[in-house]
C-alpha cells in the first residue's frame, strides 16, 4: 500500500519564493568526513550500523513488501505528483554504492546528493541532521557492506516541471532546518538526552506527529517549542499528540505504558494502528529496552494541556436498548462493534483496545477513526508473532452514513469528547484510502 | 485459570489471548459452538457470558476469569433457551444449520432481555448470518416466542 | 504431491477408453428426459467395488442401507448428503412410503462411498443439481418396497403362513386373518439375511394411496442442529490426531521458495511441525489455534512452480475482474451456436426497431457458512480413512485412491453434514484441504485435522463465473419480440473443470438457452474465454446468472415496444399451458400484476418486476417489490411460485425458496468477488457481504404442482429472483440495470 505523503501547494510556492542565489542553491555543503576514506568496516559497525537503521526506521520507505531490502520504489503521492523512495542498496548504479562517507552523510543529514540535487523533505533530513558522527558512520558501515547491492533503477518521478526543479529546497533547508547535531541537554539526565536524541534525530517522531507549516516544515523540531509531537493529520491518518495533554495526548499513560507500547506494540490504552503499525512492525520494536525506556522516559516529559478524559457510564448497552431509544448509531454500534470492543466501549485490553477513552475519540479531528472503520488495521507483528485479533474494514459493509453515525456515537459516548463525524468527511476518505492489508507485512532488513 | 462452563468450574492451559472459541472447541470438546469467520462478522460462535450474547471467537479467554459461559449444548437447562429450541423445531428454522447455534444462543439473550421483544427488538438484535437464507423462520419463531401472532410458513 | 485430475467422466471410466460424449448425452442416455442440465465429471470407484457392483443392482442391496432396531426405529444410509436441503427428511419420506414406515422413527446418516449408492440411474451419485429426488425417486421408492418384502417373507416365515395373505402397517407386518401382527423391529434380524428378492418383483404403491410423499413432514434434523449436536466435518476428532492450519500462496501458479523464520516457527510453543506443501505452508500441533498463529507466522518468498500441478490454473500477478469485464465484453472471440432457430442475423438487419445492450454478471464465492476442513488417518492395515463435506464420494474415493496409490477400496470416505455447501464441495483442483490432510497425514504419521480459515477458503474458493452478454432484439411494428440474440463472452463452469469439448458447456448457456418464450428467432451463442480464475458450481450453476441476462433483456424489449412485461410475458407463453399456469398463479399470489411505480402507504415509492426461469427441469416465477432508500435498493417482498411437478414435501420445498431466494437476493444486491493485482479483495465476510438479515424481505411461496416428470427444488428458486429485482429497479427508475450487483449501482433516492 503506497503511502501518501502530503506536501502542499502552498509549500512548493514558498519554496519558489525564498530562492537565493545560484551558488547558494547547488553549492555542496561541508560534511565532516571529507576526505575521510573509509576502510572496510568492522562487523561491530556494520552491526551497529543496522541497529541505527532500525532507529531511522529506513526500511520502511525505502522497501517495499516482497521486494528486495532498500531496493526503493514506495510511492508516495504529493499533490504535485508521484515521487518514489530511491534505492539506497551498494549497487553503484542504481544504488548509493558510489557514495563516499562525506556524500552518504551530506544525503542524510543535508539532503543533497552527490551530484548537488537536493531531496525533496519527504526524506527527514531535518530530523536526521541530530543524529551523531558516530552513527553516521556506523550507518555508512551497514549500507555499504551489510546490504545486497540491487541493480534496480527507480521509476521516475512523476512531477512535473517547473516543479521538479529541486535546487529551491536549498533555501527551504536554510530556513527550516538548524543544521545542527543533537546537543545534550546538561539539565537533563542520560536517560532523558538518549531519549530526546532517538526521538528527534533518528527516530524523526515528529515526521508524523508534529503540526506543519505553511511551506510544510515541521513546527517545532524539539522539546523546547510546545507544537512539538503535538498531533497532526497525515495520510489520512491523525497522527496523535505524544505530549502530556489530558486527553488528546498521553496524559494519562504512565512510562510503563509508553514503554509497553513501544516494545510490544499495545497496552491497557491502545494498540498500535495505522501507519504507527509499519513502523512499529519493522523498527520500533527491536530497539533495545533500555532505548525505548529512554524514549518513553523522555517522552513523558513533554507537558502537554487540556483537561483529562473522565469516564462517564455507557447510557446503553444492548442493540435493543438503543433500538428502543431511537438511537441509530448505537444500535450499529452495538450490533457491529460491541462484540470486540465492549458494550461499554471497555475494549479487551491489550489484545483489543478500548474505545471509551482513547485518544483517537477526544481529539476533533476524526480522521484516524473513520480510516481505521473503513480499513481495518494491518497486523501488528510483535516478537515475530501477527497479532490475534485484527480490525476488519468495513467500508463492504456500511455506508458513509452509517460510519458516521457509529463514530458520533463512539466519539460522544463514555466521556468521550471527539464530537460528530460528518458523513462528507467518511466518502472522501473513501475514496482516497483501501482497506489494509490481511496478511502480515514484514519487510525485510537484510 | 479457571472457567466455569455450563455450570462446571473447567481448568484451563491455553494461552491468555486464545480466543475462547478454541477453548471450547477444541480444549474442552464443546464443538457445538461454530467457527465462521474468526472476525465477528457472522455470529456462528456466539455463546452466552453472564446471560448476555457474546461472540466467542473475539473473546481472549483470559477475560472470563470468574465469568459464568453458556454453550449451546446448555441451552435447553436454561428455561429462556429450551423455549427458544421448541420454537425452532415447531417453526422448523435450521436448514444446514451451521449457523443457528448461534441463532439460538442470541435469541436466548435477547429473551432473557426482553421476554416479549418488539420487531424492532428483534430486527436490531438478531444479526447473525445464515447462507442458507433462514431469516424468514427465525423472524416467524420469534415473533412466536415474543407471543404475538405471526405466521406459520 | 501432485495435482489430481479435475473429475474423470464416468463414461470412460466404464469403457475404460476416453470417450468425448457430453455428459448431457450421456445422462440423457442413460436416464431419458428431464435427467437436467447440471452436468459433472464423476469417477466411479474402480476394482473390487465394480465387482461387488455387479452383484446387486445399486440401490437394490437392502442391508447396505437399512437397519431397522430391535425398539422398530430405522436408520438409513442417504445415498445424498444432508446439507441444508432436508434430503434426510425427503428420502426417509420416499423409503418409509414404501416401507411402510413413519419417516418420524428413521435416523438417517450419510452414506459411505461404495457402488451400492449409485442410485442415480445406477451409474453415479452426486449431491447437486438438484437431482437427489429426481433422479433416484423410483429406486429409492423401490429400495422400501424391497426392504417390505423381505420383512412380509420374514413374517411368513414367523407365522407360517403365505406371504400374500400379509399386509403392512406402519411399522408391522399384519396377517388379517388371524389378527396377529409383528413389529418391523423383530423382524428385521431375519429379514435383512434373507437373499434381496428380483428388484423386478415389487410393485410400487398408487400415489394415490401415498401417507408422507406429498404431506408435509417435519424435518429430522432440526433438533440436532438447534442445539448443537450436529456433526460436521469440522467437528470432527480422531484419537491421536494433530491439528493443521494452512497459508497458501497469495497467487495460485506460486509455491514455496525460501522459509525466512522456519526454525523459529518451527520451536514456538505447541508446533510439532512446519511444512512445505504445493503452493502453501503448513504448521502441525496439537491445537489449531496454535497451528494457525505459527503459520501466519511463517515468512515466505513464493515463487513461481516449475510445473504447475495438474488443473491448476495459473493466477497473473496483474489480474483484475474489472479488465476482464471489459476484456469479456469486447471479445472476438469465435461464436459457437448452442441454440438457433430461424435467420436471426436477417431478421436483425430487416427489422424496424432493434435494440442491443451489454449485460455482465460478476465472480461470486460460495460463501457456505463452514469452512473447508478434512481429517485423515491412516490406519495400520494400509487403509485411508477421510472426513470432509464433500457432495460425491465415489469421486473422492477414486480421486483420493490416485493421489495415494491405495486401491479405492482402500479408501473410506466419511461425509459428515455439510455446513452448506451450494456446489464448494465437488472436486476441484487446489480448492479443498483433503490433500493437504492426506500429506501431512503421511509425514506425520498421526491423523491430521486440516481447517481452513476463512481468509484461506476465500484464496482458493473457485467462482462462479463472470459473463458478458452482448444482446440484440429486434420488434415487429406493434412492438413485439421478432427475434433474440444472444452472444455470451464466458467460461462455463464443466469445461473450466473438465477441459472443453466440442460442443458448447451446456452450464454457460443454460438460462439464456432453453426459454420457453414464443419469440420466433432465436440465436444463443458462447464467445470462449478461458478464465485464468479456478471456476466452480454455484448453486443453479448457468442459470444463476443466465436468467438475469435474458429476463432483463426481455424487460427491455418490452419497453422499447410499448409493452407491459407482464402481458409481454402472457402474450408469449400463451401456448404454454404449464407456464400460463405459473405466470398466472404469480401474479395471484402477489395479489394481482402491478409495475408501478406507485407510492406505498408508508409513503415510499415503490415499483414491481417479475422474473421467471425454467431451470433443473421446474419450473419458477417470481415478483419483487422494491424502493429505494438512501442510495440503496430495498427489496420489500418477494412473492415466488415453484413448479416441481410434484413435491414430496411441501415443507422442504417452501423452506428451498425462501433459502434460494435469499442466495438470488445476496447475488443480485452486494455479492461479489472482486480481483485486484491477481489476488480476491475480500477474504472474509467483512470484504464479501452476504445477505444479512436486515435486507431479507417477506417470501411468499407457491407451489404449483403441475403433474409435469418430478424436478429439482434445491436450485430452482433462485434464478428467477435476480431479474425480478432488476426489472422492479429498472420499472422504478427508468433505467435498465445490466449488470450484478446493485450495489455497485448509486442511485437518488
Ligand atoms: S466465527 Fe465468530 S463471529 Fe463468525
Ligand atoms: S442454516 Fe445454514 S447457514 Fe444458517
Amino acid at each position: 500500500m503506497p503511502v501518501k505523503k502530503t506536501l502542499s501547494l502552498a509549500a512548493v510556492l514558498a519554496v519558489l519564493v525564498l530562492a537565493g542565489g545560484a551558488w547558494y542553491v547547488t553549492r555542496l555543503p561541508a560534511s565532516p568526513f571529507d576526505g575521510e576514506t573509509a576502510a572496510a568496516p568492522a562487523p561491530d559497525l556494520i552491526a551497529r550500523g543496522e541497529y541505527v537503521a532500525r532507529q531511522a526506521d529506513c526500511v520502511a520507505c525505502h522497501s517495499l513488501e516482497g521486494g528486495a531490502p532498500f531496493a526503493g520504489g514506495l510511492e508516495m503521492g504529493t499533490p504535485l505528483g508521484v515521487i518514489h523512495a530511491t534505492n539506497i542498496t551498494p549497487d553503484p548504479d542504481h544504488g548509493i554504492g558510489g557514495y563516499t562517507l562525506a556524500d552518504f552523510d551530506r544525503a542524510l543529514r543535508d539532503g543533497v546528493t552527490p551530484d548537488g540535487r537536493r531531496l525533496y523533505p519527504a526524506m527527514p533530513y531535518p530530523s536526521y541532521e541530530k543524529m551523531t558522527d558516530d552513527d553516521i558512520r556506523a550507518l555508512y558501515a551497514f549500507f555499504m557492506a551489510g546490504v545486497e547491492p540491487v541493480a534496480e533503477p527507480v521509476p521516475e518521478n512523476g512531477i512535473p516541471w517547473p516543479l521538479n526543479i529541486r535546487w529551491p529546497l536549498a533555501a527551504w533547508n536554510a530556513v527550516f532546518t538548524s543544521g545542527a547535531v543533537y546537543q545534550p541537554d546538561p539539565e537533563r539526565d542520560a536517560l532523558w538526552n538518549r531519549g530526546a536524541y532517538l526521538v528527534e534525530g533518528a527516530g524523526h517522531c515528529g515526521s508524523c506527529h508534529t503540526p506543519r507549516g505553511i511551506a510544510m516544515n515541521e513546527k517545532g523540531l524539539d522539546s523546547s517549542d510546545p507544537d512539538f509531537l503535538s498531533g497532526a493529520l497525515l495520510d489520512g491518518w491523525y497522527a496523535p499528540s505524544l505530549r502530556g495533554d489530558g486527553a488528546a495526548g498521553i496524559g494519562r499513560w504512565s512510562e510503563e505504558d509508553l514503554f509497553a507500547f513501544l516494545s510490544e506494540g499495545r497496552n491497557a490504552h491502545a494498540v498500535v494502528f495505522g501507519s504507527m503499525t509499519e513502523a512499529f512492525n519493522n523498527s520500533l520494536q527491536f530497539l533495545t529496552e533500555p532505548d525505548l525506556r529512554a524514549m518513553a522516559h523522555y517522552l513523558k516529559s513533554l507537558p502537554g494541556e487540556g483537561e483529562a478524559w473522565v469516564p462517564a457510564p455507557a447510557e446503553v448497552t444492548t442493540p435493543a436498548q438503543a433500538a428502543r431509544a431511537g438511537l441509530p448509531g448505537a444500535q450499529s454500534y452495538l450490533a457491529n462493534c460491541a462484540a470486540c470492543h465492549g458494550r461499554d466501549g471497555s475494549g479487551q485490553a491489550p489484545w483489543i483496545p478500548p474505545l471509551a477513552g482513547v485518544t483517537s475519540a477526544q481529539v476533533a479531528e476524526p480522521a484516524s477513526q473513520i480510516n481505521v472503520t473503513l480499513n481495518g488495521s494491518g497486523r501488528v507483528v510483535a516478537d515475530g508473532m501477527p497479532d490475534a485479533y485484527r480490525m476488519p474494514p468495513y467500508r463492504g459493509r456500511m455506508d458513509d452514513a452509517e460510519i458516521a453515525e457509529i463514530l458520533s456515537f463512539v466519539r460522544q459516548s463514555w466521556g468521550n469528547r471527539g464530537g460528530a463525524v460528518d458523513p462528507a468527511d467518511v466518502a472522501d476518505l473513501r475514496s482516497r484510502t483501501d482497506p489494509a492489508s490481511i496478511d502480515p507485512i514484514v519487510l525485510q532488513m537484510r | 485459570m479457571q472457567l466455569t462452563v455450563n455450570g462446571t468450574p473447567r481448568e484451563i492451559d491455553a494461552p491468555g489471548d486464545t480466543p475462547l472459541l478454541w477453548v471450547l472447541r477444541d480444549d474442552l470438546g464443546l464443538t457445538g459452538t461454530k467457527y465462521g469467520c474468526g472476525l465477528a462478522q457472522c455470529g456462528a460462535c456466539s455463546v452466552l457470558v453472564d446471560g448476555q450474547v457474546m461472540r466467542s471467537c473475539v473473546t481472549p479467554v483470559e477475560m472470563l476469569e470468574g465469568a459464568e459461559i453458556t454453550t449451546i449444548e446448555a441451552i435447553e437447562s436454561d428455561p429462556v433457551g429450551a423455549r427458544v429450541v421448541e420454537k425452532w423445531v415447531e417453526h422448523q428454522v435450521p436448514q444446514c444449520g451451521y449457523c443457528q447455534s448461534g441463532q439460538v444462543v442470541a435469541a436466548t439473550a435477547l429473551l432473557k432481555e426482553i421476554p416479549e421483544p418488539t420487531e424492532e427488538d428483534i430486527r436490531a438484535t438478531m444479526v447473525n448470518l445464515c447462507r442458507c437464507g433462514t431469516y424468514n423462520y427465525i423472524r416467524a419463531a420469534m415473533t412466536d416466542l415474543a407471543g404475538r401472532e405471526g405466521e406459520t410458513l | 504431491m501432485t495435482g489430481h485430475p479435475a473429475a474423470l467422466c464416468a463414461a470412460e471410466l466404464a469403457s475404460g477408453r476416453p470417450l468425448n460424449l457430453s455428459r448431457r448425452g450421456f445422462l440423457r442416455g442413460a436416464l431419458g428426459a428431464g435427467a437436467g442440465t447440471l452436468i459433472l465429471g464423476v469417477g466411479l470407484p474402480a476394482g473390487p467395488a465394480r465387482a461387488q457392483a455387479a452383484a446387486a443392482a445399486p440401490g437394490t442391496n437392502v442391508p447396505a442401507f437399512l437397519e431397522i432396531r430391535p425398539d422398530g426405529t430405522v436408520r438409513l444410509l442417504s445415498p445424498f448428503v444432508e446439507g441444508g436441503q432436508g434430503i434426510f427428511t425427503g428420502m426417509a419420506q420416499i423409503v418409509g412410503e414404501e416401507l411402510d414406515a413413519d419417516p418420524a422413527v428413521f435416523t438417517v446418516e450419510n452414506a459411505p462411498a461404495g457402488a451400492d449408492y449409485l442410485v442415480i440411474g445406477g451409474q453415479m451419485r452426486i449431491t447437486g443439481g438438484s437431482m437427489s429426488v429426481r433422479l433416484s425417486y423410483p429406486v429409492m421408492r423401490r429400495l422400501g418396497a424391497l426392504a417390505r418384502a423381505m420383512l412380509i417373507e420374514a413374517a411368513a416365515a414367523e407365522l407360517g403362513v403365505p406371504a400374500r395373505e400379509l399386509s403392512t402397517e406402519p411399522g408391522r407386518v399384519v396377517h388379517a386373518a388371524s389378527g396377529r401382527d409383528l413389529g418391523y423391529g423383530a423382524l428385521a434380524g431375519a429379514a435383512f439375511d434373507l437373499a434381496v428378492p428380483d428388484p423386478d418383483s415389487v410393485t410400487l404403491k398408487d400415489p394415490s394411496a401415498f401417507r408422507w410423499i406429498g404431506r408435509e413432514q417435519p424435518r429430522l434434523d432440526v433438533h440436532d442442529k438447534s442445539t448443537g449436536r450436529a456433526e460436521y466435518a469440522i467437528d470432527i476428532r480422531v484419537e491421536g490426531m494433530l491439528q493443521a492450519a494452512v497459508s497458501h500462496a497469495p497467487r495460485l501458479g506460486l509455491t514455496v521458495g525460501t522459509i525466512r523464520n522456519r526454525e523459529e516457527v518451527a520451536a514456538l510453543p505447541g508446533v510439532a511441525a512446519v511444512e512445505v506443501l504445493d503452493g502453501a505452508v503448513a504448521v502441525l500441533a496439537e491445537r489449531w489455534w496454535t497451528a494457525k498463529r505459527a503459520v501466519e507466522a511463517l515468512e515466505v518468498d513464493w515463487v513461481p512452480f516449475d510445473t504447475l500441478p495438474e488443473g491448476w490454473r495459473e493466477m497473473p500477478a496483474d489480474f483484475s475482474s474489472a479488465d476482464f469485464a471489459a476484456a469479456l465484453a469486447a471479445s472476438e472471440a469465435d461464436e459457437t451456436e448452442a441454440e438457433a432457430e430461424g435467420d436471426a442475423p436477417g431478421v436483425l438487419a430487416g427489422a424496424e426497431t432493434v435494440i442491443s445492450a451489454t449485460y455482465h454478471s460478476q465472480y461470486l464465492n460460495h460463501a457456505q457458512l463452514e469452512p473447508p476442513s478434512a481429517v485423515a488417518r491412516f490406519n495400520g492395515d494400509g487403509t485411508l480413512d477421510l472426513w470432509l463435506p464433500n457432495q460425491a464420494p465415489e469421486q473422492y474415493q477414486s480421486t483420493v485412491a490416485g493421489l495415494t496409490g491405495l486401491d479405492p477400496a482402500q479408501v473410506r470416505i466419511h461425509s459428515p453434514m455439510l455446513g452448506g455447501f451450494f456446489g464448494r464441495h465437488f472436486l476441484y483442483p487446489a480448492a479443498s484441504p483433503y490433500p493437504q490432510a492426506i500429506e501431512l497425514a503421511r509425514r506425520a504419521g498421526r491423523p491430521v485435522k486440516m481447517i481452513w480459515t476463512r481468509e484461506q477458503e476465500f484464496l482458493r474458493d473457485p467462482l462462479r463465473p463472470m459473463a458478458a452478454v452482448r444482446f440484440r432484439g429486434a420488434l415487429d411494428g406493434d412492438g413485439l419480440p421478432l427475434a433474440i440474440e444472444a452472444v455470451s463472452a464466458t467460461e462455463g463452469p464443466t469445461e473450466a473443470i473438465n477441459g472443453r469439448g466440442d460442443q458448447v458447456d451446456p452450464t454457460a448457456l443454460e438460462g439464456l438457452t432453453g426459454k420457453a418464450y414464443a419469440i420466433p428467432t432465436r440465436r444463443m451463442a458462447q464467445a470462449y474465454v478461458r478464465n485464468p480464475a479456478m471456476l466452480a458450481y454455484w448453486r443453479s450453476v448457468g442459470n444463476s446468472m443466465n436468467d438475469f441476462f435474458y429476463e432483463c433483456f426481455l424487460d427491455e424489449m418490452a419497453a422499447a415496444g410499448g409493452q407491459d412485461p407482464f402481458e409481454l410475458r402472457r402474450h408469449l407463453l400463451r401456448d404454454d399451458a404449464r407456464l400460463s399456469a405459473l405466470l398466472e398463479a404469480v401474479a395471484d399470489l402477489s395479489g394481482g400484476w402491478k409495475r408501478g411505480p406507485y407510492d406505498a402507504p408508508d409513503g415510499t415509492r415503490r415499483a414491481r418486476g417479475i422474473g421467471m426461469a425454467s431451470p433443473f427441469g421446474s419450473e419458477a416465477a417470481a415478483i419483487a417489490e422494491v424502493s429505494i432508500a438512501a442510495g440503496r435498493v430495498v427489496v420489500h417482498d418477494v412473492w415466488e411460485v415453484l413448479d416441481p411437478g410434484q413435491a414430496v414435501n411441501p415443507a422442504l420445498v417452501r423452506q428451498q425458496v425462501r433459502g434460494a431466494a435469499a442466495l438470488g437476493l445476496s447475488q443480485v444486491l452486494m455479492e461479489e468477488s472482486v480481483w485486484q493485482d491477481g489476488a480476491p479483495v475480500a477474504r472474509n465476510y467483512d470484504m464479501y457481504r452476504i445477505l444479512p438479515p436486515g435486507d431479507m424481505p417477506p417470501v411468499h411461496v407457491g407451489i404449483l404442482e403441475s403433474g409435469a416428470q418430478i424436478g429439482g427444488v434445491g436450485e430452482p428458486p433462485l434464478p428467477a429472483v435476480p431479474p425480478a429485482v432488476a426489472n422492479a429497479v429498472a420499472a422504478l427508475t427508468g433505467q435498465p440495470v445490466r449488470r450484478m450487483p446493485l450495489s455497485r449501482m448509486s442511485f437518488e433516492s
